[in-house]
């Protein structure tokens, strides 16, 4: 029977189209039909959730995609709930945007090109294939790709747009090598459907025997590879601070709340294959992560623009979920659960912060450097207030959820550390993921500050009002989320994971990032609450230096990979392939030389003719004669 | 007999078209238009619940003492192929309204169209080489007529080389037939019986090994100047560039589709004569492509060029697929045959998307380089998008016709290759650089003032691009479609 459930994502991928048709002549409407859309999902999203929780039989329909290939849809308990989170979180952002691009001439086209979005990273969400899933993972970056670049004619759009892809792309292949290779290995040993979700995460320990633990590892690998391309892990981080040249919504939406956690939800989706594997698949997310998760903070910090400072806390976050399915060799399947909440209330907070900062964007006139902000609290009270909400979430004070959800990901990995022998490498992870508090409070409170207090230091800044009370609305729909998630907690881990185990570490070390919020605070308000910051100069620091510079690392893919690796490549076959043209022509105009010589053979001059065959007859009796034929 | 009936339709079509001299567009538009439905009807009708052979067999003796009959068959390799060379000779010859051509231009494609039909439903293999023949020749004067910029060249360059492999093609042909002939004292040239791996393994191979290689190389040599495959491809870049727009979307849909034809129709069958180092070495020939045209490719600042290579470049994913067809067994063979008989059908259409929408916008603003059109998506939106979408169908994204070629042969790799299939990933890495680059610059950024005021493109014009648009997706999405019934071939091939 088909289920209904194929509808929350089929609903908005049909009326994408169509919400751009509608919005042709009346530009609201293509905003108006989008949510609508959307609104269907969320509502069909929510009945099946009541559904699964009751009979706790997962979802599955597939049917023959080709060769021996199945698509369809998959709907198990960590499925619903990221359709949920993607669902609500992509409509609120929807209504803001009506107010957000109101005075956009091409807004059908955006909203459009959104609706597609959520429709492909829901049918992401509900995949039961992995190349299914793939396709829609590449439909959510050509979304992406898209509204990136949506001010087409803003050269910085444009050319965030492609490195988005370009970057994504080599993710994205490496995780086709991946699929590539698990293909190969179970369909030589005649599995009937090899890349099928449901088989890959129920045989995990079966399918580690039969094609070996080693190749798993490396299947693995290359998993992580697209997941980090597409979740702006290190080092695949690069595009997404240059993404923010799309609209705000678009940066919420995407950049924050959805397509950059899809590569968290990959590995959370395969996860059994990763505990089947040896050690090495599992510790690399945990690595990538952690370190992700320090090394973007420290990249926060140095930002002046508002959406860049926003962005790397995005990738810095996500390091702490991707760590989080890291440990999962370790402290087992409960881990899911613990990423997995990051992960939604890192969705509302994010969503919130980036429509807030998109609120002041518009009433700042795009001007996002935050040095030239300042003492907006008090020209737009309610939109910094949801602001800060957003930003103690951030940096996970209490009793905000994410003071719950990331602070048992950095106990988790104490326990870790504990668990797996207490060695110098095991500590590692929960070192970088309490540096990476440290980070959050430092680059949240230093933005929040530069925003909001001190004095206005623009003309702009003291300009700026609010927008209006409708349009904030759905921002504090996600500002009431922040602050009440926490107490869904251990429910949600259960519903998750059911029997989750309960993180328990000593006193000293669970208030360790609590402590470390609290520094970070004061060392901002030591810096910046003195106005100290207005007489540093950095510039000539080293360590400044390094981190403008983005640890060399675009300078690494822009300026050596690709234009002095690449580029210098293909010029070269460029140049040999013209000279090869150009040989073979040279060689076509001796055969036609040759051609003309015998051209002026054939003058028509009797005696050279006779001479010729006098000369002619010569040589055949000279032949016939050595060759004895005569 | 349906079939023939459409062959026949196809001549008289080709004759009326040299013959009426008014509106010579508007009825070639319509003959095409014709041809392409009723191949469609002939599709559905023939081919719902294929499995396997050749539909439609009919056979008429020419000359028993030596084997000439007019034999054909349609197996469902030649049925997608039919419905490209129908979808594209459309296309070619609706958008080439944009410039007045004469009567002899829309007779010479339909003559084209013509020889295509010929050969695709051949199964005699005089026919199959006469007709081989017979496209070359209105294509050379198609270019050499009504080419641009050092067209004679440019024709000349495409006839000698193909004239070429046409001459080792025939060797090869005559090579099988009189073999035949010794061994079972009666002559034949029907297909079927030719390309039997039990007969030349039984009677060449064991015998005289050299003439298998002799054979092979020949058929290989010619399949691959059509490909075209490095090294033997010089002639491509100025065909497709001197070529007029709608010669170059036929070059670039139909006429490459004959090497991947011949690759599938005549080779696959006598796959088990192949050894496994020619194997080897048509993978590596087919990586090599991959890469080295797309990194030329990058290089190039005129577009139409640059798509040139492009279509080359996924020509290369053919030899792979065939190399890994014959190196491997059970599913994976046949995934990676499908894909590659899915890659000539999606490559074809997804070609005829990209140089059509290419040509609307050179026909408008009068550039085809990338330096100098910028922001087009300003003025010529829809147009514009079209083109995006044929850029993100040739680079091989999910969804599109293109990727399911793409990933049935890059999942099959794995077992055959091992991890040379990163040089397969850094070739399509490369060719995703430059067709986003080339967007970037082309279509994105901020208006080149200079190009004044620019129309879009035409209703007609994008119904009929949103209807090749809309094959490409429906392909992509549900690829089962044609997928189903090239899997039952190739299975029964095998």
């Amino acid at each position: 029977m088909f289920s209904y459930a194929w509808f929350i994502f089929l609903v908005p991928i049909i009326f994408a189209p169509v919400s751009a048709f509608a919005g042709w002549r009346r530009k609201v409407y293509g905003g108006i039909v989008a949510s609508l859309a959307i609104a269907v999902s969320f509502i069909l999203a929510v009945l099946v959730y009541f559904n699964i929780s009751n009979t706790r039989v997962p979802i599955y329909q597939s049917f023959n995609w080709f060769g021996n290939i199945d698509a369809g849809i998959y709907i198990d308990h960590l499925a619903i709930i990221m359709a949920l989170m993607v669902s609500f979180v992509s409509l609120m952002i929807h209504l803001f945007a009506l107010y957000y691009m109101k005075d956009d001439p091409r807004q059908n086209i955006y909203f459009g090109e959104t609706a597609l979005f959520t429709g492909g990273m829901l049918g992401l969400i509900l995949s039961s294939n992995l190349l299914e899933f793939f396709l829609f993972w590449e439909l959510v970056g050509l979304c992406s790709y898209l509204l990136v670049g949506f001010w087409f004619f803003k050269p910085n759009a444009a050319s965030a747009a492609k490195k988005a892809f370009i970057v994504t792309r080599v993710g994205d292949l490496l995780f086709i090598i991946g699929l590539a290779i698990l293909y190969s290995l179970l369909t030589s040993i005649n599995v009937s459907s090899p890349l099928s979700i449901p088989y890959l995460i129920s045989n995990a320990p079966a399918i580690a025997k039969e094609i070996g633990a080693q190749n798993l590892t490396i299947i693995g690998l290359l998993f992580l590879g697209g997941a980090a391309g597409k979740s702006a892990q290190f080092p695949l981080h690069v595009w997404i601070p240059d993404a923010m040249e799309g609209p705000t919504t678009v940066s919420a939406l995407i950049h924050a709340a959805t397509m950059v956690t899809a590569g968290v939800y990959l590995i959370a989706r395969v996860l059994p294959l990763y505990s089947n594997a040896t050690y090495i698949a599992p510790d690399a997310v945990l690595f990538v992560g952690a370190f992700t998760a320090m090394f973007a903070g420290t990249l926060g910090i140095v930002m002046n623009d508002l959406k860049r400072i926003l962005a790397y806390s995005t990738i810095s976050q996500i390091g702490y979920m991707m760590a989080s399915l890291g440990m999962v060799s370790v402290i087992g399947d409960s881990v899911i659960g613990f990423s997995i909440y990051h992960l939604v209330v890192h969705a509302v907070f994010k969503a919130l912060l980036f429509m807030t900062a998109g609120a002041i964007l518009i009433a700042l006139m795009e001007l996002r450097d935050v040095r030239r902000m300042g003492g907006l609290w008090k020209k737009m009270p309610v939109t910094v207030t949801l602001m800060f909400i957003g930003s103690i979430t951030l940096a996970a004070i209490p009793p905000t959820a994410a003071y719950f959800s990331k602070d048992t990901i950095i106990d988790a990995a104490y326990m870790y550390y504990i668990r797996s022998g207490a060695n110098i490498y095991s500590v590692l992870p929960w070192i970088f993921l309490v540096i990476g508090a440290l980070m959050t409070s430092l680059y949240t409170f230093r933005m929040f500050y530069l925003v909001a207090l001190g004095k206005p230091r623009s003309k702009l800044a003291e300009e700026a009002k609010d927008p209006p009370i409708i349009a904030l609305i759905p921002l504090m729909a996600l500002a009431f989320l922040s602050l009440t998630l926490g107490i869904v907690q251990y429910p949600f881990y259960n519903f998750i994971h059911p029997n989750t185990i309960h993180v328990s570490v000593p006193l000293i070390v669970k208030y360790t990032p609590l402590t470390m919020v609290v520094i970070g605070i004061l060392v901002i308000a030591g810096v910046y609450g003195t106005g100290m910051w207005k007489k540093m100069d950095l510039s000539k620091n080293i360590a400044y230096r390094i981190l403008r510079a983005k640890y060399y690392l675009d300078y690494l893919f822009t300026r050596v990979i690709a234009e002095r690796a690449i580029l210098p490549l293909s010029s070269g076959f460029a140049r040999m392939e013209r000279g090869f043209s150009r040989d073979i022509e040279a060689t076509g105009s001796g055969a036609m030389g040759f051609g003309s010589m015998l051209r002026r053979i054939q003058n028509g001059i009797v005696e050279y003719y006779f001479v010729f065959l006098i000369i002619g007859i010569a040589v055949i009796m000279l032949i016939l004669e050595i060759t004895g034929g005569l | 007999m349906f079939i023939i009936a459409i062959f026949l339709l196809l001549i008289l079509f080709a004759i009326l078209s040299f013959a009426i001299k008014e509106s010579s567009w508007k009825i070639a538009t319509l003959e095409s238009l014709l041809i392409l439905i009723l191949t469609m009807v002939y599709g559905i009708l023939r081919f719902t619940g294929y499995n396997g052979g050749f539909m439609s067999s009919y056979s008429y003796a020419i000359d028993t003492s030596i084997g000439i009959s007019f034999t054909v068959g349609v197996s469902a390799l030649s049925m997608a192929l039919l419905f490209l060379s129908a979808v594209i000779m459309f296309i070619a010859i609706f958008v080439s309204g944009r410039e007045k051509f004469d009567r002899s231009f829309y007779g010479l494609m339909l003559t084209t169209e013509l020889g295509l039909y010929g050969l695709l439903i051949s199964r005699n293999f005089l026919f199959f080489y006469v007709f081989w023949e017979a496209i070359i020749i209105p294509v050379f004067m198609l270019i050499s007529i009504y080419g641009g910029a050092g067209k004679e060249k440019a024709a000349l360059k495409f006839f000698v080389y193909t004239q070429i492999g046409s001459v080792f093609l025939l060797l090869s042909i005559l090579t099988l037939f009189s073999f035949y002939g010794t061994a079972n004292h009666v002559f034949t040239l029907n297909m079927s019986k030719l390309l039997d791996s039990s007969f030349i393994i039984k009677y060449i191979s064991e015998p005289q090994p050299f003439w298998t290689d002799f054979l092979l190389f020949g058929f290989f040599f010619s399949f691959l100047v059509k490909m075209p495959s490095f090294p033997l491809h010089s002639w491509l870049p100025d065909a497709y560039t001197s070529a007029p727009y709608p010669v170059s979307i036929v070059l670039a849909g139909a006429i490459s589709l004959m090497g991947g034809y011949g690759f599938f129709a005549v080779l696959l069958p006598i796959a088990p004569v192949i050894g496994s180092g020619i194997a080897w070495a048509i993978i590596i020939l087919g990586i090599f492509s991959l890469v080295y045209f797309a990194l030329v490719a990058m290089f190039q600042t005129d577009m139409k060029r640059m798509m040139a290579y492009a279509s080359a470049a996924s020509m290369g994913f053919i030899s792979i697929s065939l190399g890994i067809g014959i190196l491997s067994t059970g599913y994976i063979a046949y995934l990676a045959v499908s894909g590659g008989i899915f890659q000539i059908l999606a490559h074809g259409l997804i070609m005829g998307l990209v140089f059509s929408s290419l040509y609307i916008i050179k026909n408008t603003s009068g550039s085809q380089s990338n330096l100098t059109l910028s922001g087009l998506f300003r003025e010529m939106p829809i147009i514009s998008t079209f083109f995006l979408a044929g850029i993100m169908a040739s680079l091989g994204l999910p969804g599109l016709a293109g990727f399911i070629a793409e990933a049935s042969i890059v999942l099959a790799s794995y077992q055959v290759i091992g991890y040379i299939i990163f040089f397969i990933i850094f070739g399509m890495i490369i060719t995703a650089s430059y067709h986003v680059w080339t967007v970037q610059k082309s279509l994105n950024g901020p208006y080149n003032e200079n190009l004044g005021k620019l129309k879009d493109g035409t209703m007609m014009e994008i119904a009929v691009l949103s209807f090749l648009f809309i094959i490409i997706l429906i392909l992509g999405i549900y690829p089962s479609l044609f997928y189903h019934m090239i899997l039952v071939y190739v299975k029964g091939v095998f």
